[in-house]
């Protein structure tokens, strides 16, 4: 039986929900922090030399997270956010990674010449 | 706040969201993604160094797998985890690229210790091998030294031997060589055989013979000017002879003995008194100094 009441009671419950829905998307506070963090790391392990790209995708999302996330769009946040630390994290390794390859091939070769050098002291 | 207009705007361009809006074909990320993962899954390296990150590369693309299938393959949050995993895909294999060159830098440098330290040895080596050789080089020089001293002592005692033969043999050196002068009383007058007083000196040059057996010897025989010539250049030939066959009979090599008669030749005295013919009257035995031929004798003198 549905009355005039109920109907009015249900309004007020779905009004209700739907302003409790909208204040449940929160912002992403934690995610925007660790993909600031990742950035600072990356930039730390010079990427926007060795891994610019990543860098600046990186860093383009974390300004679209922290834009969205000041236009109360919380999902959109979060994800932009994750994008951006993945990214972050991809550029560092990526520059970490080259670096070290670059060491290896600088002993390839300093090791080249002590090879070299001691067959010719034989 | 133009700056965060900006950012929105890059954002929906990387994302490729428009707002709210639903997003347009999109599975095309999400075949990316299981072409990430699955190439990480074939890198032997990235089981190795990064299996954590691989791990979640993994779970991320099984939660895109189903979002696809809850939400269909164009959905965002099918998107959002087919990109997640294809850039943890990545990561693991960066990680993997780091770890795998720190190893090798770690190997290097242990190669670069062995290199020197194997340098190192072989100097070593070397130095104790030219250590050794000095030392046999001195060995072998104090040998030589030695030797040489105990051949020096050799030959002297060799000369000294020599000296106290001839002296015993009253022979005397010459450059034709040692010449000893047997006398005629070991003749019969007239005759051409030894007498048996000729015996020791006879002994003691064949001995001398044998101990030197590249000399060569020569014996020549002389008479007085007393008689015939053609009587004393036979006698003195005959005299020598004598001697010549008593030292081959002393084991000595016929082809080492020469005699020759000179007659009255090369007198070493005047031939005017008894005794002075008695000095011409001799048999000389000359014993070379060396393997060379013992010189003739050229007109008068030549001793």
């Amino acid at each position: 039986m549905i009355t005039v009441n109920g109907i009015r009671n249900a309004s007020w419950c779905v009004i209700a929900f739907g302003i409790v829905a909208c204040a449940s998307a929160p912002m992403p506070v934690d995610k925007l922090a660790v993909a600031k963090s990742s950035v600072e790391r990356a930039e730390q392990a010079q990427a926007a030399q060795f891994a610019q790209v990543e860098l600046n995708s990186a860093r383009n999302k974390l300004a679209a997270a922290q834009a969205a996330a000041d236009d109360r769009d919380g999902a959109v946040a979060a994800r932009l956010a994750d994008q951006a630390d993945v990214d972050a994290q991809l550029a560092e390794a990526t520059a970490r990674a080259k670096q070290q390859e670059q060491l290896v091939a600088e002993m390839d070769k300093s090791l080249q010449d002590l090879r070299n050098e001691s067959l010719r002291r034989q | 706040m133009k700056q965060r207009l900006i950012a929105v705007a890059v954002a929906s361009a990387l994302f490729g969201l428009a707002g709210c809006q639903t997003v347009p074909d999109d599975s095309a990320v999400l075949s990316e993604a299981r072409a990430a993962v699955a190439k990480a899954e074939q890198n032997p390296n990235v089981s190795k160094y990064s299996a954590s990150e691989l791990d979640r590369a993994q779970n991320l693309l099984s939660n895109a797998e189903s979002a696809a299938e809850e939400k269909g393959a164009t959905d965002e949050t099918t998107a959002h985890y087919a990109y997640l995993a294809t850039q943890t895909a990545r990561i693991a294999e960066q990680r993997a690229n780091q770890q795998l060159a720190t190893a090798r830098i770690k190997a290097g440098e242990t190669e670069r210790q062995q290199i020197l330290l194997t340098a190192r040895e072989s100097e070593a080596d070397r130095a104790l091998a030219d250590a050794r050789t000095a030392q046999a080089e001195a060995e072998r020089a104090r040998n030589e030294a030695l030797n040489a001293q105990s051949q020096m002592a050799q030959s002297q005692a060799e000369s000294q031997r020599l000296a106290a033969q001839l002296e015993e043999l009253q022979a005397s050196q010459t450059s034709r060589g040692i010449v000893l002068t047997l006398d005629d009383v070991l003749f019969d007058t007239g005759k051409a055989e030894l007498k048996s007083g000729s015996q020791r000196a006879l002994d003691q040059i064949a001995s001398f013979l044998n101990e030197n057996p590249e000399r060569k010897v020569q014996i020549e025989g002389f008479t007085d000017s007393q008689g015939s010539d053609e009587f004393n250049q036979q006698l003195s030939q005959n005299r020598a002879d004598a001697v010549a066959t008593a030292i081959i009979r002393r084991g000595i090599a016929a082809d080492r003995v020469r005699a020759l008669g000179y007659g009255e030749e090369f007198p070493v005295a005047s031939n005017t008194s008894p005794g002075s013919r008695q000095l011409n009257r001799r048999v000389e035995i000359i014993v070379s100094n060396d393997d060379s031929a013992i010189p003739g004798r050229t007109a008068q003198g030549g001793q």
